[in-house]
């Protein structure tokens, strides 16, 4: 441990005297403050290079407890470069290593009740649903029903009356939804499988009619000023032959300054964070045949180019969320990229790993991080939903308070014993990317964007007639939306 | 008495024993239900009906073509005065116009598929008369997933027929809305995307033209979970996939354009022109194609077949790659119908072929089964001490097995004429043999036919290497097969140093003494060119025969320098012309294994009797007998006499003894424990440890067997299918000629059932002589005829103890069943087809005519398919049992063809050779790859004998085999009990054969097999079902109890085993071979991932600690 310390100083050019030393080593978590302390020095304070035992008093005094909440992939090397920006980073939200199904079947229960009731405390949390029983008890009584349960199946009648069946832990019921209850017909229309409703209505016979369904929903949320710009990007599948390297060089010459109008100049310098809602790469073994289509066919020398493309971004910090293309497990939550596989990418300091989906903060600004698996789910399942429009999906999804609801279709669940999918605190962006296609929309006050792609049209895309939106960049600069074209 | 009047006097007498137990009234219908039918006409009827409607078929059956019957039957149907007369706005009457044009299409659609193929039954769930917006009437047909077996052509043709109707019915053409044609085309989309592929992919464009322009709606069930975007449409009745009728319109009107056009002027039908586009575009595509497929014939590389290399199941040769199987024409009396024969010593050597394996290969076709011909050329192997032998007999491949380090040559492979015609593929370049230089000799200017006994004697004794060049001098051909190498797979300069090392003490040689040479590369040469030798004392001993062929056709060094071929190359320089002995090498790999195995759905019911969950998992009887009562969903019967009128659930009332009828099905109570009690006495049976049901029935009416029959099977271990017949599976083999000795039959037996002559029309004494197959005759596996022994003593009993009848069979060894009758039926068919057994096999397959496979609409590519005895079938087979499900009539015996009319089968078997020896300008017409189509004028096959006598006799074929079972009978992949040591066996396999490149074998069985099953497994993993214990009901998603409804366990229904199954495997071959790095990081990634899913962090951490 004592080499370990001074090693560290001794990397990043850091000379420390006794005091310093010992007040560093009797400090409970030691290695964790010698990481921020030199990030500190290194950041705030380029000319003192001694650090005494006064220092790093004050250092603890003015910064405890905040500033040792940040967590780090830090190794023992230290930070080199310089960052001139003082930046607020928190990981609020990360599954990574917290993965502790052994996929057995008890894993798979506790991740649906897990589900179940983190939702459904946000709506029994709701006045209309505050007087909520158990199904079973509500199918016991004669009078008014007021449930939260799990949507377990959708069916129509032969008079096309929506029947919804919910369950909770004590029961199940069977939900009708009068057609011509155009209201509550048409939000039904909405619902998927496996999202957690509330039901008002009341009980006839074995079936409840429904007067009014509940999401958990969103409340309007104010808007929190920003001084910086952020950079939303993803799906840049490097490795892949129709990756677009000019328009991704284009992208990483404007972040530094070299590129664009005197207007995106401007936004540029402001750049403070870039967001990745992965796909970084292409990755191996994805898809039949997927060799034929790479140009890059070892996934270690593609996340190698990603971090010579990515080395050539200082002086912003970079969050990289995994994407299906990534080398994470498939099942969602997926943990952040190995570093067994993107060892390039995890020696640059200014760059962060998280799972997808992962909350983060930027200053302040809460960012929900989901690649966007789900919206294949639900633009095959949701009437008037589509890849061309995925901010609709977004703007569902966030209605309902999970990411990816419908269980047993494309996206695959790990069976975690939390279900780190539920949108738990409502954030003031929420990132995704997967389609291909950009969207924003701004719903309840939070800012709802799909980056788009760096892949020109693929194959597979051709055949669909999915048609791209390649290298438009939605940057947040200050506050306000803006979308920047590098093709 | 002729042979088809003893089958018709069997059968008679089996209905009548049938008939007689069936009035005892214990089953619901008082008659055999199966009717027979003696012609297409009959079946027709017998399937789809209409009553009558046998005779008005064969009436016109004269004067037209089948489909030209399809149509005209169609519109007599719906112009009967009735249906004319019926007003569409009547509701009653509607009903008879629309049930008619069903009743049509049916109809149709059975002449067409020749009344065989469920799917008219089964592939039409219903015809609709329907408005169109415009308030006018038209016709829609709904297709079911089923109509699959009718294949691409009758089913696009029941689309044609159906507009026909509606023509002949006066209703107007359908007339789709954008939104209805969108649908379509997002439906063809998504079907490929999401279910599986069409064998043609449409664009957009031609879905588009298609939906626009057939003037029917063809719509129908929702056949996948899989829905659209195109939402309620109003007049689409579901929201999912419509796979039947995306068959019918995509695989039928759309890829058979052509097809259909023809019949639609042919019919003087308009409104379909629109399809000459379709029929242009790919005719064009055609031509173009054909004059490049022509030249380019031979460089023309095909490894569809190797795209997936499955686990175990070996890759034997490349494509078009030296040393693999040969190409030789002809037909064995065991070959044909897409089974090909392979000599039995190269089936001993590689282990995983076995008589009646299926291998998929590289041309003609896609696949074939491969049967045993011992006249063809056997394997060229090296062994270790460094010999490399020719293998030419079973027990020489036996004994040097274990000594083979490379096999050069894999031999001959036996390909009919009537292969390449069937798949329309221009004929390849035929293999070097005798049979090919005899007629050469034969067609000498210098030959005539005082030479002939000379020749025959030569033939005889063998030919030796001084013989045949002197016979190529003297008649001026080509040398002889034997002694001729394959010069064509080595360069000129091997030839030449080979030539030198030849050479070098040559001096001293002596012409009739062994050639003795010092070991050096040359000895690679030698084994190239396939010429046998042994290393004795380190040095190489080239036999006399050998060295004096190589020294004689090596005479001097050949010219390197011109661009010339090799073979051309050898030409210039030997002293007698040398043909390519190898032109066309086929490529192959080991499909399916064979199979001849009883059918048992699982679990195995011995009754048709549901118990519920009361017999346990294994559904004893027993067991919920001892409960006394149980619950179960099954059939309420009511008594006929007025004054008794109690409830029961058996066709004889248990109180008064009437007849009983089915009323409804429900819940109910049943006392098992007293039935069984009465069932056990009735049966004449002490007391079983095991007698299982069903869980419950599927049938419509859920009407129970009588407990008595799951007595008596399980008294004689026999097991019931759906249908309540019992059921017997072998791989199809054809044959049409039979030894007595080899099929184990006496010849006095075979005279006594009608074999009285030879193939050369002498008595049948000695049971060596070869026999004539009859077209309806079975040879049946021994594992059947013993299942077959048992289910007769089944029957008996249940005559005797049941019926109270005298027994039918009375059967002790399986030679008794010689002669009895027996039905075989295919899967997607509803006819029988009615056979005799003669003989058995110890192959595990179903030796029959072509004819008798081509009536169940079979081939013999690994096709398999069930027998049954006749009175099994006839006394216990009820419509009653078979599922109400879609699909549920298929696989029944409906009809019985009890005769089968060779103008009447599928034509596959009409392209069967029937020739003695195929004509020396056939031989030559393969050299310039012509259209088998082109010469099929110097072929005598099934076709040109269609309609005469000759239909039946003397089919005669050009290569004898010895005996129909010599070689492996179970593939080595059977054998082999984990998939570890059957991956061994294949990649040990495919190190020792040349034509095969180890590594991408291992790359292969990763790339096909085992990645996309793991990975699939994963992601299955992450989205599965969950199953309960007790009951097997599923979830789709685990209940937040956590329980099953009925209070069971829950289990997961995909486990981690079926996700690890073939990680390890995987991560070995990936250490031990070379593999692409690709590869080997996909294997990672998936283990990586699979370690996610399946181990805790908490659990690395922890574990991590202690470490620490």
């Amino acid at each position: 441990m004592t080499d370990n310390i001074i090693n560290k100083f001794v990397d990043a050019e850091i000379l420390l005297d006794e005091s310093a030393y010992k007040k560093i080593k009797n400090y409970n978590d030691s290695a964790y403050l010698v990481d921020s302390l030199i990030k500190h020095m290194t950041t705030s304070s380029p000319e003192m290079m001694v650090l005494t035992g006064k220092v790093v008093e004050d250092y603890l005094e003015r910064t405890s407890p905040d500033i040792l909440k940040t967590t780090y992939h830090n190794d023992s090397k230290s930070q080199m470069k310089l960052v001139p920006q003082d930046y607020d980073f928190q990981i609020l939200k990360d599954a990574s290593n917290k993965s502790y199904t052994n996929g057995e079947i008890r894993d798979l229960s506790s991740y649906f009740r897990s589900r179940y009731h983190k939702l459904r405390d946000l709506l029994t949390y709701k006045r209309e649903l505050k007087d909520s029983t158990s199904i079973k008890e509500a199918m016991s009584r004669d009078d008014v029903v007021n449930i939260v349960g799990m949507v377990n199946d959708i069916r129509y009648t032969k008079n096309n009356h929506k029947l919804i069946e919910v369950e909770d832990e004590t029961g199940s019921a069977t939900v009708l939804i009068h057609n011509e209850n155009h209201e509550v017909f048409e939000h039904a229309e909405r619902i998927v499988k496996d999202e957690v409703i509330g039901v008002l209505g009341s009980r006839k016979g074995t079936l409840v009619m429904a007067n009014e369904i509940v999401n958990p929903g969103v409340p309007r949320i104010d808007e929190k000023p920003m001084d910086f710009a952020t950079v939303f990007i993803s799906d840049i599948h490097i490795g892949s032959s129709t990756f677009l390297d000019g328009a991704f060089k284009r992208f990483i010459d404007w972040i530094n300054g070299d590129f664009g109008d005197e207007q995106q100049r401007e936004i540029a310098n402001n750049v403070k964070y870039v967001v990745v809602a992965g796909d970084i790469v292409d990755g191996i073994g994805v898809y039949p045949h997927q060799d034929k289509e790479l140009t890059i066919k070892d996934i270690h020398e593609q996340y190698e180019e990603a971090a010579r493309y990515f080395g050539d971004i200082p002086n912003v910090k970079i969050v990289v969320a995994p994407g299906n293309h990534d080398a994470s497990r498939l099942a969602e939550p997926q943990p952040a990229i190995p570093e067994d596989y993107a060892k390039g990418l995890y020696e640059l300091k200014n760059l962060e790993f998280v799972s997808n989906p992962a909350m983060v903060s930027l200053d302040g600004i809460k960012v929900l991080i989901y690649h966007g698996r789900s919206f294949d789910d639900m633009a095959m399942t949701v009437k008037g939903m589509s890849h061309q429009q995925s901010d609709l999906i977004m703007k569902e999804l966030l209605e309902k308070r999970h990411l990816a609801p419908i269980y047993g279709e494309r996206t695959p669940l790990a069976s975690e014993i939390e279900d780190h999918l539920v949108i738990e605190e409502i954030p003031d962006v929420l990132h995704t990317g997967h389609v291909h296609i950009n969207s924003y929309k701004r719903h309840k006050g939070v800012h709802l964007i799909n980056s788009g792609t760096f892949q020109s049209q693929t194959e597979f895309q051709k055949i669909y007639n999915i048609v791209p939106t390649c290298a438009q960049v939605p940057v947040i600069n200050n506050g306000s939306f803006k979308m920047l074209d590098f093709s | 008495m002729g042979y088809f009047e003893t089958l018709e006097e069997g059968t008679a007498k089996a209905y009548k024993v049938a008939e007689e137990a069936r009035k005892k009234g214990h089953d619901i219908e008082l008659e055999p239900e199966i009717p027979l039918a003696k012609n297409l006409a009959e079946r027709v009827e017998g399937l789809v009906g209409p009553p009558g409607v046998a005779e008005k078929i064969k009436n016109m059956e004269d004067t037209m073509s089948r489909e030209e019957v399809a149509f005209h039957v169609a519109k007599e149907i719906v112009t009967s005065d009735e249906v004319m007369k019926a007003d569409p706005g009547n509701k009653d009457q509607f009903k008879i116009k629309e049930e008619a044009a069903d009743q049509a299409v049916r109809t149709a659609l059975s002449i067409i598929t020749e009344g065989v193929v469920a799917a008219p039954l089964e592939g039409i769930a219903r015809v609709s008369i329907k408005r169109n917006f415009d308030q006018t009437w038209y016709l829609a047909v709904y297709f079911t997933g089923p109509i699959r077996s009718a294949g691409g052509t009758a089913s696009a043709l029941a689309v044609l027929v159906t507009d026909y109707i509606r023509r002949s019915m006066g209703l107007d053409a359908y007339r789709p809305t954008d939104g209805e044609i969108e649908r379509y085309v997002e439906e063809a989309e998504l079907y490929e995307s999401e279910v599986t592929n069409l064998q043609y992919s449409p664009s957009p464009d031609e879905v588009r033209t298609a939906a626009k322009n057939i003037p029917v709606e063809v719509t129908g069930e929702p056949t996948d979970q899989v829905e659209v975007s195109h939402r309620d449409l109003e007049r689409v009745e579901t929201n999912h996939l419509r796979g039947g009728a995306l068959l019918a319109m995509v695989e039928g009107v759309i890829q058979k354009a052509p097809k259909v056009l023809k019949y639609a002027k042919m019919l003087d039908m308009d409104g379909w022109d629109w399809l000459d586009e379709f029929s242009k575009t790919k005719k064009v595509e055609k031509t173009e194609e054909t004059d490049e497929e022509s030249k380019e014939e031979e460089t023309k590389i095909d490894d569809k077949y190797m795209r997936d290399i499955i686990g175990g199941r070996p890759v034997l040769a490349y494509p078009q790659t030296r040393g693999g199987f040969r190409l030789r024409y002809g037909r064995s009396r065991n070959t044909g119908l897409a089974a090909m024969g392979v000599h039995p010593a190269t089936m001993e050597i590689v282990e995983f072929l076995a008589v009646g394996t299926q291998m998929k290969i590289e041309r003609p076709g896609k696949g074939n089964c491969v049967v045993p011909c011992d006249t063809i050329d056997g394997p060229l192997v090296k062994l270790r001490n460094g010999d490399v032998v020719n293998v030419d007999s079973v027990e020489e491949a036996r004994k040097i097995r274990s000594q083979v380090v490379e096999i050069i040559y894999l031999g001959d492979m036996l390909v009919a004429f009537g292969e390449f015609l069937r798949n329309n593929h221009p004929l390849l370049p035929a293999g070097w043999c005798q049979e090919w230089w005899i007629q050469l000799l034969e067609n000498s200017d210098s030959y005539d036919e005082g030479q002939r006994p000379e020749l025959d004697r030569y033939l005889q004794e063998g030919i030796s290497a001084p013989l045949a060049f002197e016979l190529s001098k003297k008649y001026q051909i080509p040398l002889h097969p034997d002694y001729t190498y394959f010069y064509h797979d080595v360069t000129r300069k091997d030839l030449n140093s080979l030539q030198s090392w030849l050479n070098q003490d040559i001096d001293d040689h002596n012409m009739e003494d062994s050639l003795i040479l010092d070991p050096g590369p040359e000895k690679r040469i030698l084994e190239s060119l396939g010429v046998p030798h042994r290393v004795q004392e380190g040095k190489v001993v080239l036999a006399p025969d050998e060295a004096y062929t190589l020294l004689n056709t090596l005479t001097r060094p050949l010219d390197t320098e011109d661009n010339i071929s090799t073979m051309a190359a050898v030409n210039q320089v030997s002293s007698v012309e040398i043909m390519a002995k190898a032109p066309t090498y086929l490529g192959g790999r080991v499909g399916r294994p064979e199979k001849t195995k009883e059918r048992m759905m699982k679990p195995a019911p011995h009754a048709l009797f549901p118990i519920g969950t009361n017999g346990g998992s294994r559904r004893n009887i027993i067991d919920a007998a001892k409960k006394g009562n149980i619950t179960v969903d099954i059939a309420r019967c009511k008594c006929t006499n007025p004054e008794c009128g109690v409830g029961s659930m058996q066709a004889i009332c248990p109180v008064c003894g009437a007849r009983t009828v089915p009323s409804s099905s429900g819940k109910k109570r049943i006392n098992l424990a007293n039935l069984l009690r009465k069932a056990y006495k009735n049966s004449g049976v002490r007391k079983l440890d095991e007698i299982k049901g069903v869980q419950g029935m599927i049938s419509e009416e859920k009407f129970p067997e009588p407990l008595e029959k799951g007595i008596l099977r399980a008294k004689n271990g026999v097991y019931t299918f759906k249908d309540a017949t019992i059921r017997h599976d072998s791989t199809d083999l054809p044959l049409t000629h039979f030894i007595p000795r080899e099929i184990g039959v006496s010849p006095q037996k075979l005279r006594e059932i009608g074999y009285t002559h030879d193939i050369h029309g002498d008595e049948l004494n000695d049971p060596d002589q070869v026999v004539e197959l009859r077209i309806q005759d079975l040879v049946i596996s021994e594992a059947c005829a013993e299942y077959l022994v048992r289910v007769s003593h089944f029957i008996d009993d249940l005559l005797k103890n049941f019926y109270e009848m005298e027994p039918f069979y009375q059967v002790k060894t399986k030679e008794d069943l010689v002669g009895h009758l027996a039905v075989g039926l295919a899967p997607h068919t509803s006819a029988g087809v009615l056979g005799r057994i003669i003989g058995f096999t110890k192959a595990a397959a179903c030796y029959a005519h072509p004819y008798f496979h081509s009536a169940k609409r079979r081939n013999c590519d690994s096709d398999e398919d069930s027998v049954m005895l006749l009175m099994d079938a006839l006394l216990n087979f009820s419509k009653v049992y078979l599922p109400s499900s879609r699909g549920g009539r298929m696989d029944a015996p409906l009809v019985l063809s009890s005769r089968i009319d060779p103008e009447e089968i599928d034509d596959e078997s009409h392209n069967l050779d029937t020739m003695e020896t195929l004509p020396l300008e056939l031989y030559q017409k393969t050299l310039e790859n012509v259209k088998p189509a082109d010469v099929v004028d110097l072929v005598d096959n099934v076709k040109k004998r269609l309609g005469k006598d000759e239909q039946y006799r003397g089919l005669i074929y050009s290569h004898e085999t010895s005996s129909i079972h010599q070689g492996p009978k179970i593939c080595l992949y059977k054998t082999l009990p984990t998939m570890k040591e059957k991956v061994d066996e294949q990649i040990k396999l495919a190190e020792r054969i040349r034509a095969v490149d180890q590594k991408g074998v291992v790359e292969g069985v990763l790339n096909s097999h085992f990645l996309p099953d793991m990975a699939g497994n994963i992601r299955a993993f992450a989205r599965q079902k969950v199953r309960c214990t007790k009951c097997n009901k599923k979830y789709r998603r685990i209940p937040l109890s956590g329980e099953c409804s009925c209070g069971g366990n829950l289990i997961l229904s995909i486990s981690k085993g079926s996700v690890m199954k073939y990680l390890d495997i995987s991560k070995e071959l990936a250490n031990r071979y070379p593999i692409d790095p690709y590869l080997v990081q996909r294997i990672e990634l998936l283990e990586s991932g699979i370690h996610s899913l399946f181990e805790s962090d908490r659990s690395k951490q922890s574990s991590l600690d202690v470490f620490l």
